[in-house]
């Protein structure tokens, strides 16, 4: 018998390289002659074996890739009011994760006091402090992000992630010997590091929107200059790298304090250690957040995922961008935690 | 679908209504008269403890831990005037001081008093934040 062509359509693909993973599994069948994932039409188009039955394959095709969170159908599925619901789930979870954040500030619980010198081990736990703090807001929203897009993009691999921590560990390491060495204040430039900030969260706050889909037809992209950048960190090994390096700069109250006390440290190792084991300490968390996007971006709850942390991370970057603004004088403190 | 929509929208008013106390719930004008009235008590007392005459220079005494405290004070105006800023193991943002009136910033040391001298301030409120800009304090010039 004649093989058949089919024109199929395919939900849940958020990724590059679900065109792969698509096409692995319908070569992997036997009745499969050809198939081809159009990602942009969201169709799949596909040769079959004469005699089969068209809803039996869709059957047999969809236990295959069910559990990686596609479907295939002969209709194209609604795909907006899917996608409603989803928001619909992902607004509250979202506000759980920064309403449990936002309690955890206003605890005091991180106010414990770490008296004495500044050793590796203070540095170290000051570093954790830091990474459960309101510091979190930028730099753990930027990591969240950025991980959460470029891996929505299909470029977000381990390695990727791996290179940033590498470079944020090498760059605090290295920067804060130079501030050992020198004894003098690099990066603690109020208003540079305000202004970083506050790009930082209008990064957040376009990402965020992104991740939610709320521009889906009209995506607006961040300006091309740091967009490239950050583009070119799926192929580059110096732009992770660099990124790491650069959350150095970024206001937070923590890396500045220890910023000072690696100023006053007096010689190029005992700033180093500082520095380095306080990177260590905020490591888990932000490994945490950049890893966990990845697992979570290969998971079914893909959708839920991206949506929940574009809500978290548009309530960081806002939460972030008015406390900068204010911090800089431009707008009078609008809230005090 | 409809159904399980109902109860998630709830719970997204509860969350966004528990977001706003977080904010705004312990900010002053807000809520009823009783807490109006405890708010204002508050201040008296600490008008109490944290102003003090000495050689003729007031002393406005600030905390600089995990935020500012108080975060409102009342203070004369016309008199010369110093603030105090104490910070006692202050890793967090509050040891990163700024108060723009007076182009005044710095990273404080983590445990120590640091006196910054605000001349002979007018009336009117004065404003201090962290370098983030989430922890702030005022103190009224009356």
């Amino acid at each position: 018998m004649e093989n058949r062509k089919y024109t199929l359509h395919v939900s849940g693909t958020h990724c590059a390289s679900c065109k792969i993973l698509i096409e692995d599994i319908l070569d992997g069948e036997d009745f499969v002659k050809d198939g081809q994932v159009n990602l942009k039409k969201e169709i799949i188009e596909v040769e079959i074996e004469g005699g089969k039955n068209i809803e039996e394959v869709i059957t047999i095709l969809n236990s295959k890739i069910k559990p990686n969170g596609y479907t295939i159908s002969v209709e194209k599925i609604a795909r907006e009011k899917e996608s409603n619901n989803i928001l619909w789930t992902a607004i509250p979870v979202g506000l759980v994760v920064l309403v449990l954040f936002f309690l955890l500030q206003k605890s005091g619980i991180l106010n414990l006091g770490i008296g004495g010198e500044t050793t590796p081990v203070t540095s170290f736990i000051i570093g954790i402090i830091a990474s459960l703090s309101s510091c979190l807001a930028i730099v753990g929203g930027l990591v969240l992000s950025l991980s959460a897009k470029v891996t929505q993009d299909g470029g977000g691999t381990k390695k990727l992630f791996i290179l940033f921590h590498a470079g944020r560990l090498f760059g605090f390491a290295i920067l804060g010997g130079i501030l050992g060495l020198i004894g003098q204040a690099i990066g603690i430039n109020f208003l540079f590091s305000a202004i970083l900030g506050l790009i930082a969260s209008l990064v957040m706050i376009i990402l965020g929107f992104n991740l939610l889909g709320v521009f889906k037809k009209n995506k607006i992209t961040l300006p091309s200059g740091i967009f490239s950048f950050f583009r070119k960190a799926e192929h580059e090994i110096w732009a992770p790298v660099l990124v790491g390096i650069g959350t150095f700069f970024l206001p937070c109250g923590f890396t500045q304090s220890m910023q000072i006390s690696a100023l006053s440290s007096g010689s190029f190792m005992s700033g180093l250690m500082i520095m380095f084991f306080f990177a260590l300490g905020t490591l888990p968390v932000l490994a945490l957040l950049s890893f966990g996007s990845v697992s979570f971006a290969n998971s079914k709850h893909a959708p839920l995922f991206f949506k929940s942390a574009g809500i978290v991370v548009v309530g960081l970057g806002l939460f972030a961008l008015l406390s900068g603004l204010a911090g800089v004088g431009i707008i009078n403190p609008l809230f005090s935690l | 679908m409809t159904k399980n929509k109902i109860p998630l929208i709830i719970i997204t008013f509860g969350l966004i209504i528990a977001l706003g106390f977080i904010f705004f719930g312990g900010s002053k004008g807000k809520g009823n008269i009783k807490n109006e009235q405890l708010g204002d008590n508050n201040k008296e007392t600490e008008q109490v403890s944290n102003i003090e005459m000495k050689d003729g220079i007031q002393y406005i005494t600030i905390n600089a831990k995990g935020g500012y405290l108080p975060r409102i004070s009342t203070a004369k105006a016309g008199i010369p005037t110093k603030l105090i800023v104490k910070t006692n193991n202050t890793y967090d943002c509050s040891a990163s001081l700024v108060m723009r009136s007076i182009d005044y910033q710095k990273v404080l040391e983590k445990t120590g008093e640091e006196v910054v001298d605000l001349g002979t301030p007018e009336v009117g409120p004065f404003q201090g934040t962290c370098g983030m800009g989430m922890y702030n304090f005022q103190v009224n010039f009356k």
